[in-house]
């Protein structure tokens, strides 16, 4: 298992941290900053100087926009922290998407990272802000909670509010699943197989409160059991306390998860505070663009939707589902055969029954590579016919949670745009791809790549 | 100073140690094309090939960089290599807006006239033309300037259309109909039954180069606009062989007519989209009537299809630091109040984004209608209209405002169902569809969209800042070892600033 400080390590010993050592206060600053390092491309941050208890990083979990270039892997540092490293992007999806589940005998259990200090205010830890005079923020947790017997861990979002409570966003199953129990540890800090299968437990239509088990599976989680409760042994950050309010909802920018299900608020009395020596809390400056949130999100939607529409005709045709970072999870790309005139309507509607995030799919030939994505949109623009490709539905859908209009719940249409070829063409209408293979005959492509050997022009790099 | 020649780019490119000099002898026949690919894909300097079959290629000249398409581009009239692309907008866009006439030199005085050829001595394949990919018709000139007159003024065009080389003085031209110099021969050379006098300009100086890409209004001088660019007058030289100036520092000139009702195959060719484009069609005859050239001449070609995706390639880069500039001044003149006009870099002439203060949807529509009524629309099949603040050359942006802020529902304008023009070069169409008609358009009609993914009022956006946060925020990340050439500051003065 890799722990979210080993993961801090492994990004700093890779070259992709930066260590921001200049002071940058934890109110509103350090949100700034992070935002400015997503939206170019930058490594992940960590923040050593922020007036707080804590040190905070940014941008962990996150990745670089593939657009921008074609070396670009959105979700390489997620593979990384599930240590997945050598998986492509469809062997990760389908990692996450087996959905497998260990005993809990084989959950390591060890003892805390986290040692309780003296005081619980958690306004002492420096938690970021993201406008002036602002609630410290929570933006990347888990909950634990434990029911007859079984503990279960479920995403979190929300803000210190006065001296020693938390208003949190939490999915609305999670707190139905509870019951009557009340007790609560929040974790920060923690690894990336905790964070996933939460999402995949509570805010996909099939919910489960197997969590651990999933997290044991993905990522071998370290455990440790306080008052009862199974929670991430290494986590940087624990507040334990008290559910003692459960109300509508939270304020503030949302996570992009919470779009994605019901959620509901509460509120805990936080009544100890567990730390890790130097402690390092990541963050997310909530509503900007490429946020670990999305990166998440956009991995445990696809891998939901890649298992159930490979599992929902009785065969197999889809090559890869993503979600883009790049927008926001409110476009849906699929590449699959076609298995019959007219399959690609079923395929884009399934999608939008199964899925509330976007309210536009493209459609793209099963052979499409999921790590071209420029390539990708550049078959929207110029393989679909601008009649006949571009279908929209009628206008009585329901608005899909990401895009910005009709947030009033009016009804309006969906776009499906359909890039691939029509399996009714005759083969000779289909256009070969300009490509170093397809252009050149086997001796040219010998001699050529030989010449340009003994050129001996040093290898660009991307970063 | 000034870049007066092809040659003076390349040394310019030289000086730079990016200028790839390939002194093994290579062939025309796929093998320049091939290592061209190699070098355009991974990103690398400009391949010059110093011995094909004993003479002179050079792959993609103006291919940028693939994050900066410009930055070869504003070399080539003098910028700095590391100008950002909003200064490059600027400094271009004020560059045609103050035209300078061409001067007439004499012949004795001209690069281009140190071998002359003409009649009977003229020899196309004396020139290694290449054949850039396996599948093509034939072996192409295609990155040259295609220079005509209107038989009905004074106004000369230059613009930009390929020609396959058949035979030792004849070749055919891609004309589509809709384009300045396709519609100057079909419907007036053309229906008097006379044939058009023509030059092509091959390895021009760069301004000229860059000209005959834009969008220069009819009756305007090409001329003129090219000296504007370049910060001094360009040089012209008479033909041999007709009334026609040409650029006097160009490495070769072929100079002929485009002869009435007889056609030649043209194609399939691996096309600016980045599919082999067929089938195989006929198009007007170039006869050629004199060669000039200078000694040993550098023949420049475009690796074409490769200028998609992440790669870039001399078309794709001029129609980010060429086309996307001039549309943006054609646009503002024509009292549109538009910010920038920029084409999706991946997917070059296919789609433009337009950042634009004002969003009413009244404007919008007018706008488009413009635009796709304008000639050379033909190509372009979308454009997507996003907010001021929001960069037009950033993908991730324009992405995101599309998949936020268009909705399916009332922000998709199509022009009705297949009642618009497009060009063959296409691979939406069937054949039947495309056919093989007279003046080269599609017989079957398209539609053209344009996506408003602009804000509406009740659009909520999150995760802005204003300038002196972003800069500060931007200084902290330099000052911890980000890279700087990724983050461009608001106001370069403003780097540094403080909270």
């Amino acid at each position: 298992m890799i722990s979210f400080r080993d993961h801090l390590r492994i990004l700093d010993a890779n070259e992709d941290l930066l260590t921001v050592t200049e002071h940058v206060h934890w109110d509103e600053e350090t949100a700034a900053v992070a935002v400015e390092a997503l939206k170019h491309d930058c490594k992940g941050l960590r923040f050593t100087s922020t007036s707080g208890e804590v040190d905070l990083a940014s941008g962990i979990y996150a990745g670089h926009a593939q657009i921008s270039s074609r070396t670009h892997q959105p979700w390489r540092r997620l593979k990384k922290a599930l240590d997945r490293e050598g998986d492509d992007y469809v062997q990760l999806l389908e990692a996450v998407s087996r959905r497998n589940t260990r005993a809990p005998d084989h959950i390591v259990l060890e003892e805390p990272a986290a040692t309780i200090k003296s005081s619980s205010n958690p306004a002492s830890l420096g938690l970021p802000t993201v406008e002036p005079n602002g609630r410290q923020l929570i933006t990347l947790g888990l909950i634990a909670v434990e029911h007859e017997g079984m503990t279960s861990w479920a995403p979190v979002r929300g803000a210190i509010h006065r001296r020693s409570q938390l208003r949190l966003s939490v999915p609305q199953p999670f707190i139905e699943w509870c019951g009557d129990n009340r007790q609560a540890s929040i974790s920060l800090g923690i690894a990336a197989a905790p964070l996933v299968t939460a999402l995949q437990g509570w805010t996909l239509d099939r919910t489960t409160s197997a969590v651990p088990k999933l997290a044991a599976a993905l990522g071998e989680t370290a455990v440790v059991d306080i008052d009862g409760r199974t929670v991430p042994a290494d986590a940087e950050v624990r507040l334990d306390g008290s559910i003692i309010d459960v109300n509508d909802g939270v304020s503030g920018p949302v996570a992009v998860w919470e779009r994605g299900c019901e959620t509901v608020g509460v509120t805990v009395e936080v009544e100890a505070i567990a730390t890790r020596e130097d402690p390092v809390v990541p963050f997310i400056p909530l509503g900007a663009p490429l946020t670990d949130d999305l990166h998440l999100t956009a991995l445990v939607e696809a891998a939901e939707l890649y298992r159930r529409i490979n599992g929902y005709w009785g065969v197999s045709p889809v090559s890869w589902i993503r979600l883009p970072v790049e927008g926001r999870l409110g476009i849906c790309l699929v590449s699959s055969e076609i298995l019959y005139s007219g399959f690609e309507w079923q395929l884009a509607n399934v999608l939008f029954s199964f899925s509330d995030f976007f309210d536009k799919v493209l459609i793209l030939d099963e052979h499409t590579e999921p790590d071209d994505l420029a390539r990708a949109l550049d078959d929207m623009w110029v393989k679909a016919h601008p009649s006949n490709d571009w279908i929209f539905s009628d206008p009585n859908a329901p608005a899909a949670s990401i895009p910005r209009y009709r947030r009033d719940g009016q009804t309006g249409s969906r776009l499906y745009i359909n890039a691939t070829w029509d399996p009714q063409w005759d083969e000779e209408y289909i256009a070969p791809r300009v490509t170093f293979q397809n252009s050149y005959p086997e001796d040219v492509r010998e001699l050529s790549l030989e010449k340009w050997s003994d050129l001996n022009l040093e290898e660009k790099s991307d970063d | 100073m000034t870049v007066d020649s092809l040659r003076d780019y390349l040394q310019t490119l030289d000086e730079k140690n990016d200028l790839i000099e390939v002194k093994d002898r290579i062939s025309w026949n796929l093998e320049a094309s091939a290592l061209t690919m190699l070098a355009n894909e991974r990103d690398h300097g400009i391949p010059l090939f110093e011995d094909v079959d004993g003479r002179r290629l050079v792959g993609d000249p103006y291919r940028g960089s693939q994050r900066r398409p410009w930055d070869r581009i504003a070399q080539g009239i003098d910028l700095p290599q590391d100008i950002s692309r909003q200064e490059f907008y600027r400094e271009t866009i004020s560059r045609l807006q103050n035209p300078r006439e061409p001067v007439t030199i004499s012949p004795e005085d001209a690069p281009c006239k140190e071998v002359t050829r003409v009649e009977t001595d003229v020899d196309l394949l004396e020139f290694p033309w290449p054949y850039i990919h396996a599948g093509d018709g034939g072996r192409y000139s295609n990155l040259h300037t295609l220079i005509v007159s209107d038989p009905d003024s004074a106004w000369i065009d230059w613009s930009y259309h390929r020609a396959m080389i058949h035979d030792n003085e004849t070749a055919s031209v891609l004309l589509l109909a809709g384009e300045q110099t396709p519609n100057l021969f079909y419907y007036k050379y053309e229906r008097e039954d006379e044939p058009m006098p023509v030059a092509i300009a091959v390895g021009t100086e760069p301004a000229v180069q860059y000209t005959s890409v834009m969008w220069i209004p009819t009756g305007r001088s090409e001329a003129a606009f090219a000296g504007g660019l370049k910060g001094s007058p360009i040089e012209l030289v008479p033909c041999e062989t007709n009334d026609l100036l040409v650029p006097a520092t160009a490495e070769l000139i072929i100079e002929g007519e485009i002869v009435p009702n007889i056609r030649r195959d043209e194609g399939p060719f691996g096309d600016y989209f980045g599919y082999m484009h067929g089938p195989r069609r006929s198009m007007p005859t170039l006869r050629v009537t004199g060669i000039t050239h200078r000694k040993r001449p550098i023949i420049p070609f475009c690796v074409e299809g490769t200028g998609v995706g992440y790669t870039e390639n001399s078309t794709s880069s001029m129609e980010v630091g060429c086309v996307g500039p001039d549309a943006t001044l054609g646009l503002q003149a024509g009292g549109f109040d538009i910010d920038q006009c920029v084409p999706w870099s991946s997917t070059p002439r296919g789609v433009y984004v337009i950042s634009t203060g004002n969003t009413d949807p009244g404007y919008l529509h007018e706008l488009a209608n413009f635009i796709f009524t304008t000639w050379g629309m033909l190509h372009v099949d979308f454009f997507v209209f996003v907010d001021a603040d929001i960069d037009p050359f950033d993908q991730r942006e324009v992405l995101e405002a599309l998949v936020l802020h268009a909705d399916p529902d009332s922000d998709f304008h199509q022009f009705g169902v297949e009642t618009m023009p497009k060009v063959p070069l296409n691979i939406y169409q069937t054949p039947s569809e495309k056919g093989n008609v007279q003046t080269g358009t599609s017989k079957a009609k398209t539609a053209k969209a344009y996506i408003d993914a602009t804000r509406s009022d009740d659009d909520f956006v999150t995760g802005t800042l204003d300038d002196d946060l972003q800069n500060w925020a931007r200084s902290v990340l330099e000052d911890a070892g980000a890279n700087p050439d990724m983050l461009p500051f608001t106001d370069s003065a403003q780097r540094g600033g403080s909270r």
